[in-house]
């Protein structure tokens, strides 16, 4: 079984990538600020990561021609081959993957045959990303087919053609990594979605709501009797007082821990001068963020196979 | 083989076009204009002049630069076959295929250079237009091809492929001379071709063999450099 593998990768908006993807569908969410055009460019081994390895079954596409030969992909910002038209660019990309084909013929399955008489010079950036996408689909056994928002071209490219083709390959073994924007695409291509925030990556098992990530910074002339009343109190996971007259009350919702601060606060008739909380890490934003992506996802999952017609 | 045949492809439709063809025209008939007035000044030395002067000094080094700049799209050579190496094709065998593109095309451009320049040169009924020609083309055919593949070569050093404009430069100040370090540019050794003054007292016949060696030269250093 095939394996596509990011080991501490770090390329252009790509911080920290470290992962795995066996053979079926996998979903990435996020925009490509955040990364996942690189992601998906570092993957067809057009680029050598500027630090950490890629690897399909072991090997390094960058460097390994045939290993590149099994790859099928799509990337943001694509560029044609060089031809009189875009039958013969697509005629040249298949020479360069080893096939004998008609570029007409890939256009035809597409339902995109109307372009093939087209200069490759007058496409739009979106129609040429189209046929780009219909060329990753028609390679028939990849190893691996990395598209970035495939859906996104729906309109110039036909939905079922694209839903279904991700299927079959993935059916047969490949590994199939798209990229998402919207987490309604992510949904509609299925399969495991994980996402990746501001070039670093945030697999399914790790994207949870994060527990004890507030804190509350609380200035009292009193500090130590309202540090003992707080830690008894049920929404408060911790208490710290390093001396002085502040001290760092945790817990896990801030409108719980304001609430419990001042109530206690009041009952022991201690006064508070400043109540201010601290911003959270980065870390607890993106992994909050990464859990409110899936939670939507695993919904729109579950309302979308519990109103499919049967 | 299938490699090479693809770079080949991927080259000769960046070549085509309306602007080559122009640019050659253009180019030939200025080197005949130029032969014509050299002709004028001293019909003697007219021939000489002219291929050792604009054709050979000039027009052939800049046509193969242009034409190298053109097979690669602006880029280093191994950038310039990333387009099909993404397909799985080896990025070794399709610049070659590139190379031999450029190479092909500099030496048929350098030689009708060539003739443009002698036929300006030479009187119409010259008695030695024919031999010069037949001299003139094997050198312009062998120096178009080497300068191709020395542009390809250099176009690896930076990050933009600005080797080629530096080789260019470098072609130019130091190949001007005959001492050794003129030896590893192809300008000295053309010019020793031509008549002109040897480097380090080299022979034609080792000119010849020197101007194979750097072109030999140029594509196993694109093909070491290189990833696969």
């Amino acid at each position: 079984m095939s394996e596509l593998r990011f080991e501490a990768v770090r390329h252009a908006e790509l911080a920290y990538v470290n992962a795995a993807f066996n053979a079926g569908t996998h979903v990435v969410v996020g925009s490509e600020g955040d990364g996942t055009s690189t992601l998906i460019a570092i993957t067809t081994g057009m680029f050598e990561p500027a630090a950490g390895r890629v690897r399909l079954d072991g090997v390094a596409p960058w460097s390994h021609a045939a290993t590149r030969r099994r790859i099928a992909s799509s990337c943001a910002s694509e560029v044609l081959l060089p031809a009189r038209d875009v039958a013969a660019a697509i005629a040249l990309a298949l020479r360069a993957r080893g096939e004998v084909r008609s570029g007409k013929g890939v256009l035809d399955d597409a339902g995109l045959a109307h372009f093939a008489a087209k200069r490759v010079s007058a496409l739009t950036p979106r129609e040429t990303r189209a046929i780009a996408l219909s060329l990753a689909l028609s390679h028939r056994e990849p190893a691996l087919l990395a598209l970035h928002d495939p859906l996104s071209l729906v309109g110039i490219v036909q939905e079922d053609f694209v839903t279904r083709t991700l299927r079959e390959r993935s059916d047969a073994g490949a590994i199939v990594l798209c990229t998402a924007r919207r987490m309604e695409d992510a949904a509609r291509l299925g399969g495991e979605a994980s996402a990746i925030e501001r070039g670093t990556w945030i697999a399914p098992a790790y994207a949870q709501p994060p527990l004890g990530a507030v804190t509350l910074r609380v200035h009292t002339p009193e500090p130590r009797r309202l540090a003992a009343r707080l830690s008894e109190a049920p929404d408060i996971s911790g208490v710290e007082w390093a001396g002085g007259h502040e001290l760092l009350v945790h817990g896990s919702e801030l409108e719980r821990v304001a609430h419990s601060v001042v109530a206690n606060a009041r009952a022991e008739v201690i006064r508070i001068t400043a109540l201010k909380a601290d911003a959270p890490t980065l870390e607890a934003l993106a992994a909050a963020r990464a859990a409110l992506a899936r939670a939507y996802y695993e919904r729109s999952a579950a309302t979308g196979s519990a109103t499919r017609p049967s | 083989m299938n490699g090479v045949i693809t770079g080949l492809a991927l080259a000769r439709e960046r070549l085509r076009g309306n602007a080559p063809p122009i640019i050659l025209s253009l180019g030939t008939l200025m080197l005949g204009a130029i032969g014509r007035l050299e002709r004028q000044s001293d019909a003697g030395s007219a021939p000489d002049d002219v291929l050792s002067g604009a054709a050979f000094g000039i027009a052939i080094p800049l046509l193969a630069y242009l034409v190298s700049e053109r097979a690669c799209d602006g880029k280093r050579l191994d950038h310039s076959v990333d387009g099909v190496a993404r397909y799985g094709t080896n990025r070794r065998a399709a610049l070659v295929g590139v190379l031999l593109a450029s190479a092909l095309s500099s030496a048929i451009g350098g030689a009708l250079l060539a003739i443009g320049a002698l036929f300006g040169a030479h009187a119409p009924h010259s008695t030695t237009l024919l031999s010069d020609l037949r001299a003139s083309v094997g050198i312009a055919l062998i120096a178009g091809a080497v300068y191709a593949l020395f542009f390809g070569a250099t176009s690896l050093f930076g990050k933009r492929g600005g080797g080629r404009k530096w080789a260019l430069i470098i072609d130019f100040v130091f190949g001007a001379g005959s001492s050794t370090l003129a030896m590893p540019w192809p300008r000295g050794h053309v010019r020793n071709l031509l008549g002109g003054a040897p480097i380090a007292d080299l022979s034609q016949t080792s000119a010849w063999l020197a101007l194979a060696l750097i072109g030999f030269a140029c594509v196993a250093l694109s093909v070491a450099r290189t990833p696969e």
